[in-house]
């Protein structure tokens, strides 16, 4: 099974440069040859005012407020790298909530 | 039966002043300002235990002495005609039909609750209504009933007309006041309540259509009259909306209490392909299912919520043998999530999510599991949000996955029930 970055595409995370960062995180997957990893957009993982969020699964790892500067260490993640302690702010029963929706498969 | 609000329970065109006061009409207003104190009036209409028909069943007398009770000045009385509940059709009826009778109420609440200004917010949509609402109030002001001094009296009400967007959640109490001001219809978070911080952060009573219909008869034929009709807790009739799932769609105004069962075959003539019914929604998009096993219970607020749904502004939505509950609940879901202003966060989340996970048991790529998703989902985020729009999708949702289970697992199964 293909391993997912999620990454927030609803307004919020979108004004705070989303777009950008799902691009950029798919270069460097694409550069890395990480072909195990897909990259999507998701609707919203709840979290709006500490985005942009990327959710990796099924690792479960929660990035949040992810800026450009981010990209190569959650790049890194991907790739076998530590996780980015630093992103991992989010509230665990949130994470809770969406990480048991993303284990029915919803994305 | 007599109606309350349509002299024969069902609207018949519009009436115009001269058979309104052929009936009473402008009479509770002569008798309020000749005999009665505002504190008199509204102390009236809380006897009455006259709840709120938009859909939420506030008593109208406690929003009333709330505003009347905060100081501040000016103060404003808003009909809140948005009505863009789908479905629903009643204030639109009542406007275009019985135009005296709604003014009458406003001027009423005003001189209760000291308001010095009204604005009629109407859906612009409804063009004949506003210009039913035009020609009353042209008339009211020929008699001397709308103005400046009204009955000589120190009190005097200006009425101003404001279209509202044909936008589900600019009916909100709190948006309706945005508009008025000239804003995007976003609600506001509460408190403060508009009663006490409103339009202009004014003291404001934003009151349903039917629900200020309802007000003149209340102050002419008193409070005991009112509460000898329908029930205890729910007094008075409520105009129930009912579409074309029934051979004679329309609006009946109804006592409280009144079985779903005579709504529906009584007076809407049975279902139209003449099946079985499966489910019904007794309180539009917001409220539970109901199966249709429960066709006896009685239409008032109490019965309704002990069926486990709610009455909401009397939207009934009948689902016949056949129709597949996951497609309806899905339509539902897709329609919350459309409505959502998109302000708060965790309505966002709680709306989209909900709709996704319907699409996917629709489209077949359902799981077992995901079932027990809608009510972690909404647990989690209820209540989170400035309006009430988050509570809306939970009710039909979890009723849908709980009375109509075989629905959902056809689907998951790959197979859609319906035909």
């Amino acid at each position: 099974m293909k391993r997912i970055c999620l990454v927030c595409q609803n307004v919020d995370c979108k004004n705070r440069g989303s777009e950008e960062i799902m691009k950029e995180i798919q270069q460097r997957a694409t550069d890395k040859g990480l072909d195990d990893w897909e990259v999507k957009p998701y609707m919203c993982f709840g979290a709006c005012q500490e985005g942009p969020n990327v959710v990796l699964y099924p690792e479960k790892s929660w990035y949040a407020g992810v800026k450009k500067g981010d990209v190569a260490d959650i790049a890194n993640h991907m790739g076998g790298g530590p996780d980015v302690k630093r992103l991992d702010t989010i509230d665990s029963s949130l994470k809770e909530l969406i990480y048991q929706l993303l284990d029915t498969g919803v994305f | 039966m007599e109606g309350i609000l349509f002299p024969r329970g069902v609207a018949e065109g519009r009436e115009g002043l001269d058979a309104y006061r052929a009936r009473g009409g402008y009479q509770a207003l002569d008798k309020a300002l000749k005999q009665l104190f505002p504190r008199e009036v509204l102390q009236e209409i809380d006897a009455s235990g006259l709840r709120g028909r938009g859909g939420a069943g506030f008593p109208t007398g406690k929003k009333w002495a709330f505003t009347a009770d905060t100081p501040e000045t000016p103060r404003y009385i808003i009909l809140n005609g948005g009505e863009d509940e789908p479905g629903s059709k009643k204030d639109r009826v009542l406007m275009e039909s019985v135009p005296h009778l709604i003014l009458e109420g406003i001027i009423l609440a005003a001189y209760a609750v000291g308001a010095s200004k009204a604005y009629l917010y109407i859906n612009a949509a409804y063009k004949d209504a506003i210009e039913s609402m035009e020609q009353a109030l042209a008339e009211a002001k020929k008699l001397g009933y709308v103005g400046e001094r009204i009955s000589g009296k120190d009190f005097g009400l200006e009425v101003l007309f404001a279209p509202a967007p044909h936008e589900y959640v600019a009916g909100e109490d709190t948006a309706v006041i945005e508009v008025i001001e000239g804003k995007k219809p976003l609600p506001r978070q509460k408190p403060p309540f508009p009663a006490t911080a409103g339009l202009y952060g004014k003291p404001t009573a934003v009151n349903n259509v039917e629900t200020l219909a309802n007000v003149a008869p209340i102050i002419l034929r008193g409070s005991e009259w009112y509460r000898g009709i329908g029930t205890a807790e729910s007094p008075g009739t409520m105009v129930f909306s009912l579409d074309d799932q029934v051979n004679r769609p329309g609006v009946y105004e109804l006592p409280f209490g009144t079985p779903l069962r005579y709504l529906i075959e009584d007076c809407g003539g049975g279902t139209r392909d003449g099946k079985k019914i499966k489910a019904v929604l007794p309180g539009g998009p917001s409220s539970a299912f109901l199966t249709g096993d429960q066709l006896d219970v009685a239409l008032d607020h109490n019965s309704v919520r002990a069926a486990g749904s709610s009455i909401g502004c009397g939207v009934i939505g009948i689902f016949t043998e056949g129709r597949c509950i996951v497609e309806e609940t899905l339509k539902i879901a897709e329609f919350f999530a459309a409505e959502s202003c998109g302000q708060c966060p965790a309505c966002r989340m709680e709306t989209n999510t909900l709709a996704m996970l319907l699409k996917k048991i629709q489209q077949g790529q359902g799981s077992a599991p995901m079932l027990e998703q809608f009510g972690k989902v909404i647990a989690f985020n209820k209540g989170k949000g400035f309006c009430s729009l988050i509570n809306m999708p939970g009710p039909p949702i979890e009723s849908a996955v709980k009375l109509f289970r075989s629905d959902f697992e056809a689907h998951l199964a790959g197979k859609c029930p319906g035909n």
